[in-house]
């Protein structure tokens, strides 16, 4: 092997790759110069992006982003099946059975539609990094994602420093992304995670018979959106939430934290995100035992992947979220077969929230788009016009926009069932449907309220949801 | 500490307690309180909750019994080699994956549920151990072998190689098994739980498995290294490297069997870890960081040192998530990091540690 | 040597560095604004961060893995304390954040040095890396200073501007700190504080014989160390316009000392160099497909060949070079000792010489 003395081979070897290295330093510099990919430099605050839009059959430019890294990645393709899937049903054909290779031949109302890949690792820092670059480097017109709560915090408030561009959610789900940012290019069409609980509170003090309860959750706003939204259903109608635990994210051991939880409580609330879901149910059935009758779980339980890997352990178990995979309704069945149809690989993840996020979005931008003939002129007035006043008839419901920009849309109560299709893994029946859930949760949250952190909102009574038994609904 | 006294006229305790200089007999002072502090504290806590703490005990323990094998391997590439092995947390990370992709492929490919009765035989869970921990073995013998034989002292530039190295192993690991966390499945001979005598409570089986198994390793380590000749000259090779070498010992042997060993250690941690709690991508800077931590505790090249910087990682990792008053139990890391400015004041080389 | 040849040799040298630093001046006319942002500012500010590092590295034989934590010390500080979306609910004026984050690094930065300050080499190596994981880990934890989603749209000084509008601002500004920071360092070194510190860097042992309180000094080069660090750091949350833990995770620190070892480990402009090529690098290789995602194994790769190859990084093959050339024309053997193998002991010839 080489000896640890420079001698005049191993100098060449440095020149080499030196001279290697100068070069591949060069061509970037180059790469990044004047001449980009995309022809000229994109001005940045500008009508955004090459289009001015007058013209028809201007191609429009739409970056889709999701996470290509981190603990969403294994969502990726459910994201971007999603995202396709409203092009592919306007006359696109998939690039490939990947859905991240996009589409070909995508037009909508006339215009081309080029697709822009991105893709991050769950944490802001990436994000925003992403999102500059698709904006500012790439130039898209139209901007559909991001994946995780805190990247749709932090891009949010990025969109506010490019008027020129359109922003729509891809599945982010904090709450502060819309009702606390209010960015006037960023739209929500999917609910967020606080209103993904919503008629859970109702179930476990009128059904179960809960009074007092735990929640326990990944330390991060995802997991304050969720809980924020059970403590404040749970507890406007009377329940008392007595503790509150917050394990670390990253935090893959909590054994320590379910042993704090006291044995005379009477439900507690998972609000641990995907890869702790796995850990923590597991470590809870070593120490406590089963758990189907005194747990309610957060959105991740009803995710067909996490159900595989969960099995019978959580059978029983009740939750709630924007999706019911079990929906017998014929435009839902319809997008079934059109996922199955485009993406076999898809097949049965048409409730996916990962894939019903950026569906819907891309469905909007796409309806939106064809209402104004692809007129983005004047920095998309006419465009965030038409997205704003949108009534989108989605596989699922009707979804209108508030306000803020944020969705109001229906979500489902289900529990999680034995086996019925005989695939081996569980399966959720839907309960209930809670008919057009708002963000505010009857005035419980609004931009004034602190946002949703480990110990707000207080636990006190107040208004009752409209979909409660105490608030008049069923 | 009265011994015999030296001379009539002084105890030789109180002639130590004056050699030391004043600045670290105030330190020294500042440790035993908080040790103290910190011992009253737990035991006010315990005799409040006996159950709390019995089951926090033993988390801790457990935990400890995971870091001792994790780092053993650490110490024992750092105690004769000199060179850390920052790859080491990627090697933990890449043996939790390896298993956990043969396993899938030995029980019939379908996605492994770890839990209630699993539907993994006692071979589907040692097979992947053993071809895992060899597999990464393997790996860090090539990775010796290759790119750290023949720059030995140069301590900082091996570092930086398995930096490298590190990197490069976490990155494709990523590319090739995914971002989400999944876990192996125990033998299915295992029970889920044991009753803990004197009590009502129970405690996941595999859990006290792991600290059996720790135990096991750790005495096996320390007779190989007290008892046969390998170990009497891994020990020499501490002391003195050259000397070894120039007993005409092949000193690379030695070396190169050292890496493979401390690989394998990071391998097996790997697998009982990714049983125990959960195979994910942030395993390598987390097993990285407690590799490094359990060291610098427990001294360089000691294993009576790691044991103990395990033990006290593994406890205070535990019980701080669990005794620190409510609505403060998110600052826990200050607890670990206190842990290690605690050692690092009376002693900069670790508990056990030797200068070079 | 010979007149011609010591000319030609200097102007090697240093020709390029001055020609960089035209280009520089003159950037915003010549790169896009978004070049400029992502890359060259970007590249700046990094640069710095890397820039403590050789410091310690090459000046006072300390190389640390906790620069990158302790410039997180400083933006957090700062972030905290100004108006934001995320953290503490205070409002100070900009200017007196950057003043109390950069005090509270060089604080954090003393009491780590205090710490480690009787460890060395390798040992020390791990202390610091240990410790910048711990600094991670808490700021993700504690959630009423930062937590995962970080703190948003920070409030700055209105000098800076918008980054993402008006780069032309942040850039001159990170320009002038670097350049800055340069200066000082290269000044310290002569000073007999500065030589003090090398002596410690070279023969701690000979140093506490002659009565300099080796700890001590080490104690306050960190903490020199960590201030340096902390303008990367409030240029780093200017330049994002937030920061979250992910800034400083381990990837983080890594990159920084991937950047100064590229760049040249005992050399200070090493560390702009390596931060130019990093930047550049990332950048390019996002928009490959074949690479994509995988740049870490790219950059992984690169910085084995480097650390195999040449460890002078950049800059040592730079020293080769006109080495190389000023010996062909002085038509004499190498007047001194070749550049050695990357010993944090012994970067004597490597050290910068006046000139």
């Amino acid at each position: 092997m080489r000896v640890s003395t420079e001698g005049g081979r191993v100098r060449l070897w440095a020149l080499l790759a030196a001279l290697v290295l100068v070069f591949a330093a060069t061509v970037a510099a180059c790469g990044g110069d004047d001449d980009d990919d995309d022809g000229e430099a994109t001005p940045t605050t500008d009508t955004g992006g090459e289009t001015d839009g007058e013209a028809t059959g201007e191609p429009i430019k739409i970056g889709i982003f999701s996470n290509n890294e981190g603990a969403f990645a294994p969502f990726e393709g459910q994201t971007w099946g999603g995202a396709m899937l409203p092009l592919i049903n306007r006359g696109a054909s998939p690039a490939s059975g990947d859905p991240t290779d996009g589409v070909e031949n995508a037009t909508i109302a006339g215009h081309p539609i080029e697709i822009v890949y991105g893709g991050s690792d769950s944490t802001p820092d990436k994000a925003v990094e992403e999102a500059r670059r698709l904006v500012e480097q790439e130039g898209v017109d139209i901007l559909v994602g991001p994946l995780s709560g805190s990247e749709g915090i932090a891009v949010a408030n990025y969109s506010k420093e490019q008027p020129g561009v359109t922003f729509v959610n891809g599945i982010s789900g904090a709450q502060d992304t819309t009702l606390k940012v209010r960015s006037p290019n960023f739209f929500r069409f999917h609910n967020d995670g606080t209103q993904w609980t919503a008629g859970l509170g109702d179930y476990a003090y009128n059904e179960l018979g809960w009074r007092n309860v735990v929640t326990i959750g990944d330390d991060y706003d995802f997991p304050y959106s969720q809980i924020a939204g059970f403590v404040a259903e749970f507890c406007s109608i009377g329940g008392n939430v007595t503790q509150r635990l917050w394990p670390p994210l990253g935090e893959e051991d909590y054994s320590s934290y379910i042993t704090q939880i006291p044995e005379d409580v009477d439900g507690f609330f998972m609000g641990v995100g995907g890869t702790g879901t796995v850990a923590f149910v597991k470590q809870y059935g070593q120490l406590r035992g089963n758990l189907a009758d005194r747990i309610m779980g957060g959105i991740f339980m009803t995710d067909p992947v996490i159900l595989e890997e969960l099995g019978d352990q959580v059978v029983g178990v009740v939750t709630a979220g924007m999706t019911a995979g079990d929906s017998q309704e014929p435009a839902y069945i319809e997008y079934t077969e059109q996922i199955a149809e485009s993406y076999p690989e898809l097949e049965g993840t048409g409730s996916s929230v990962f894939f019903y996020g950026y569906y819907t979005a891309m469905e909007a931008i796409a309806q939106a788009l064809e209402q104004v003939e692809g007129d983005l002129s004047d920095e998309h007035a006419a465009f965030r016009d038409a997205l704003s006043n949108l009534e989108l008839d989605a596989p699922l419901g009707t979804i209108k926009l508030d306000e803020n920009r944020q969705a109001i849309m229906d979500n489902f109560l289900q529990q999680i069932v034995e086996d019925q299709t005989g695939d081996g893994v569980p399966d959720v029946k839907t309960l209930e449907t809670i008919a057009e859930v708002d963000q505010t949760f009857a005035g419980a949250f609004s931009p004034d309220t602190p946002s949703p952190d480990r110990t707000n909102p207080p636990c006190e009574e107040g208004t009752p949801p409209p979909w409660t038994e105490q608030g008049g609904g069923s | 500490m009265s011994g015999q006294a030296a001379t009539a006229a002084e105890p030789a305790w109180r002639s130590r307690v004056a050699s030391i200089p004043a600045g670290a007999l105030v330190l020294r002072a500042a440790v035993a309180f908080v040790l103290l502090f910190v011992a009253a504290w737990v035991a006010y806590k315990a005799y409040g909750d006996p159950r709390t703490f019995v089951i926090v005990g033993l988390n801790g323990l457990t935990l400890a019994g995971l870091y001792f094998v994790v780092a053993s391997g650490f110490t024992l590439i750092f105690g004769l080699m000199r060179v850390v092995n920052m790859a080491h947390g990627s090697l933990y990370m890449l043996a939790g994956f390896f298993a956990l992709e043969l396993q899938t492929t030995l029980t019939g490919g379908e996605t492994t549920s770890a839990f209630g009765s699993s539907e993994a035989g006692l071979g589907d869970w040692i097979i992947p151990l053993v071809v895992a921990s060899l597999a990464i073995g393997l790996i860090g013998l090539v990775m010796q072998q290759l790119f750290l034989r023949w720059n030995q002292g140069q301590e900082l530039r091996q570092a930086l190689i398995t930096i490298a190295i590190g990197i490069i192993i976490a990155d494709q690991t990523l590319a090739h098994f995914g971002g989400i966390a999944e876990s192996l499945a125990p033998p299915d001979v295992f029970p889920e739980s044991v009753d803990l005598p004197f009590s009502d409570l129970v405690y996941p089986f595999f859990r006290i498995f792991v600290l059996l198994v720790a135990i096991a390793i750790g005495l096996s380590l320390w007779a190989m290294i007290q008892r046969t000749r390998f170990g009497m000259i891994v020990r020499a090779g501490v002391d003195d490297r050259q000397m070894v070498s120039a007993l005409g010992i092949n000193i690379q042997l030695v070396f190169a069997s050292a890496f493979f060993l401390g690989a394998v250690l990071a391998g097996v941690g790997g697998v009982l870890g990714g049983t125990m709690i959960s195979v994910d991508k942030a395993n390598d800077t987390q097993y990285l960081l407690i590799s490094l931590i359990v060291v610098i505790i427990g001294g360089m090249g000691s294993l009576a040192g790691a044991a103990i910087g395990a033990l006290a990682l593994g406890l205070v990792d535990s019980f701080g998530d669990v005794y620190l008053p409510q609505g403060y139990t998110n600052y826990s890391i200050l607890l670990i990091f206190g842990l290690l400015v605690l050692v690092l004041a009376i002693r900069p080389l670790g508990l056990f540690g030797r200068p070079a | 040597m010979s007149r011609p040849a010591l000319t030609v040799e200097r102007a090697l040298w240093w020709g390029p560095g001055l020609a960089l630093l035209l280009i520089l001046v003159f950037a915003p006319l010549l790169f896009t604004d978004f070049y400029l942002s992502q890359v060259l500012t970007k590249a700046l500010w990094l640069g710095i961060a890397a820039a403590s590092l050789i410091f310690l590295a090459a000046y006072v034989g300390m190389v640390s893995l906790g620069q990158v934590a302790l410039y997180g010390v400083a933006g957090f500080t700062m972030a905290n304390l100004v108006a934001a979306e995320g953290g503490a609910e205070t409002a100070w004026n900009p200017w007196a954040a950057t003043l109390m984050g950069i005090l509270a690094a060089v604080a954090v930065g003393l009491f780590f040095g205090a710490i480690a300050s009787r460890s060395y080499g390798i040992y020390f190596l791990m202390i610091t890396l240990a410790i910048a994981v711990l600094t991670y880990y808490f700021f993700a934890q504690v959630t009423e200073l930062s937590g995962f989603g970080g703190v948003n749209s920070v409030a700055r000084p209105g000098i800076v501007s918008n980054p993402v509008s008006d780069p032309q601002n942040l850039f001159y500004i990170a320009l002038l700190a670097s350049a800055a920071v340069y200066v000082f360092v290269r000044y310290l070194a002569r000073t007999p504080f500065g030589l003090a510190l090398q002596g410690v860097r070279d023969d701690p042992s000979r140093m506490r014989a002659l009565g300099y309180n080796v700890p001590l000094l080490r104690m306050f080069a960190f903490g020199l160390g960590a201030l340096i660090a902390s303008f990367a750091g409030i240029l780093s949350v200017w330049w994002n316009t937030r920061i979250s833990p992910g800034s400083i995770d381990l990837a983080r620190t890594i990159d920084v000392l991937v950047i100064a070892v590229i760049g040249g480990l005992y050399r200070l402009e090493g560390a702009w160099v390596g931060a130019v090529v990093f930047v550049a690098l990332e950048n390019w290789t996002r928009g490959v497909d074949l690479v994509g995602q995988r740049f870490n194994t790219v950059i992984g790769v690169i910085f084995l060949a480097i650390v195999l190859l040449s460890p002078g990084g950049l800059m040592g093959i730079w020293q080769s070079i006109t080495d190389f050339f000023g010996r062909q024309l002085s038509r004499k053997p190498p007047a001194r000792p070749s550049p050695g193998p990357a010993d944090e002991a012994r970067p004597a010839s490597d050290s910068p010489q006046p000139s």
